[in-house]
């Protein structure tokens, strides 16, 4: 019952069992994270323990005015830009990106993955946190920098953009979007 | 779509669906959505996308924590051990005169000895490693049958836990120890109820009284059942969740009725190391939802999100509400 922000200020006060819950709450939503947006698992894994030590690392600094789950995808954004701009070095000199990662992927997810890389990349960025790490309009516009009815609208774009796509691709392959269309009763959808 | 026939632009309902709008303009959504059959099917496809989009989902693999963290960790709290015991205002002090050399010195005892306490405490109460597996049955269980009678009915007030059905736990799960008449059921949970990746999951300490009210005796009970019975026959954690998973799939166990919630106001309680007794409060039971649906976590707001379901198999989201009063009506602690 304990919340993220009395965790991380118990955490502050060298209190290792709250970091460790902290750990078992965040781990898995920063994997996903990071996945989602590289596609490479063993990046994925990497970074989101990256995020933990640099938690750990500015353990200090944390300031309770700010909710821990926006505290720490600020700092995941923060690595995703660093390993994005790392790739673009990588592949102007003459490097490329790895591949990413399809294997054992199921049909309906990569359909979903394909769909959502046709969106402009920060309105992709802006949905993604919506409706994968479950932020708030405002956590949004805080981690982005931008206004809240930025958020808005351009969320707004995004979904209909979306659900258009996933339209005009359902009439060339009706199984597989009713095959996405099926409930899934872990997961959160909008309510 | 037209401002002219809609009061209410298709972002703003968007914004509704996402529980983002303010109370006023939400009341206005949803009047209008009652009558709209265009905004109605708008509504359904944002709905439908949210849910398209859930099919992406990704597999972490389960892993404990890495060993670079563990010693990021360690030399993190090394240091602020450290920093604690060494003052420079108290060596500056220990320069000035005799006595203040005799008074640090003083301080300086009673600062070791303090913290020799607390890290022998920190030691017992090292939550991570202190219940690694689960005790002997003998343990969970209360002998005194009519005590475990009476710290479940202390989680309602009389005029609800009188006639309440009450539950004991006994060798083989919990039994009924008295019949009711009103659809309430009291009793009392053990520390599998907590999320499974919890260092308590096992601490046999953990006595939880609570009064389902007649919706989540329906919905909610059978889950603690369920656990209940695993354990006891020794299933593993992991058995445990695939069972609870299959359970939902198979429609053996569901998800909470509508009104479902129980009372947790007993001060016999003890939910765990952390929190002790606690304060007394109610919990309030949905399929998944978002938490700022009900505002919960947010500065100020009474309402918290239980975690006590959050990432394990059931789909389900918990709220809490504390109250003034324990269940005999004596004044709780200000949270």
């Amino acid at each position: 019952m304990t919340s993220d922000e009395a965790l991380m200020l118990e955490f502050q006060g060298g209190s290792r069992a709250a970091f460790e819950e902290l750990f078992a709450r965040y781990r898995k939503p920063l994997y996903g994270f990071f996945e989602r947006r590289l596609n490479n698992p063993d990046r994925a894994e990497d970074l989101a323990q990256e995020t933990f030590l640099a938690v750990i690392r500015a353990a200090s600094r944390y300031e309770p005015r700010a909710l821990v789950r926006t505290y720490l995808y600020g700092i995941a954004l923060k690595l995703l830009a660093a390993e994005r701009r790392k790739f673009l070095t990588s592949s102007t000199s003459g490097q490329s990106a790895p591949e990413p990662k399809t294997d054992g992927t199921p049909e309906c997810a990569l359909w979903v993955r394909q769909a959502m890389e046709k969106l402009d990349a920060p309105e992709r960025e802006i949905l993604m946190l919506r409706e994968y790490e479950q932020l708030s309009y405002s956590d949004i516009a805080e981690l982005l920098r931008i206004p809240v009815n930025t958020v808005r609208s351009r969320l707004f774009r995004s979904r209909l953009a979306l659900k258009s796509y996933l339209e005009s691709e359902a009439k060339t392959k009706p199984a597989l979007r009713a095959s996405t269309a099926q409930p899934h009763p872990g997961r959160r959808g909008m309510q | 779509m037209s401002t002219n026939r809609h009061p209410i632009e298709q972002e703003e309902l968007m914004a509704y669906l996402d529980g983002e709008l303010p109370t006023d303009q939400a009341t206005e959504a949803l009047s209008h959505l009652e009558l709209c059959p265009e905004c109605q099917t708008l509504v359904a496809d944002f709905r439908d996308l949210s849910q398209e989009l859930m099919a992406w989902e990704v597999e972490s693999p389960e892993v404990g924590i890495p060993s670079q963290i563990n010693a990021a960790l360690g030399e993190r709290l090394q240091k602020r051990e450290a920093a604690k015991v060494s003052s420079p205002r108290l060596e500056n002090r220990v320069m000035t005169s005799r006595w203040v050399w005799v008074g640090a010195l003083a301080i300086v005892c009673v600062a070791v000895g303090l913290k020799l306490t607390l890290t022998s405490r920190n030691r017992n109460e090292d939550r991570s490693t202190a219940y690694p597996s689960m005790a002997s049955i003998e343990q969970y269980l209360m002998l005194d049958r009519n005590a475990e009678i009476a710290m479940a009915r202390s989680a309602a007030p009389e005029a609800i836990s009188d006639d309440a059905k009450i539950l004991v736990l006994g060798w083989r799960g919990y039994e009924t120890a008295i019949e009711g008449k009103n659809g309430f059921v009291c009793m009392v949970e053990r520390s599998w109820m907590s999320p499974f990746n919890s260092a308590e999951f096992w601490n046999p300490k953990v006595h939880v009284p609570l009064c389902f009210n007649p919706a989540a005796a329906r919905s909610i009970l059978p889950l603690t059942i369920k656990r209940t019975e695993m354990v006891l026959v020794g299933l593993s954690k992991a058995q445990m969740i695939d069972s609870i998973k299959a359970g939902f799939d198979n429609k053996e166990l569901q998800t909470p009725e509508p009104g479902a919630m129980c009372y947790m106001m007993s001060r016999a309680g003890y939910l765990n190391d952390a929190l002790g007794h606690y304060v007394p409060h109610l919990m309030f039971y949905f399929p998944l939802t978002d938490k700022s649906s009900w505002g919960a976590d947010l500065p100020d707001s009474p309402v918290t999100l239980n975690p006590q379901f959050q990432g394990g198999p059931e789909p389900i989201t918990e709220f809490v509400i504390p109250v003034g009063k324990w269940s005999d009506g004596t004044a709780a602690p200000v949270m």
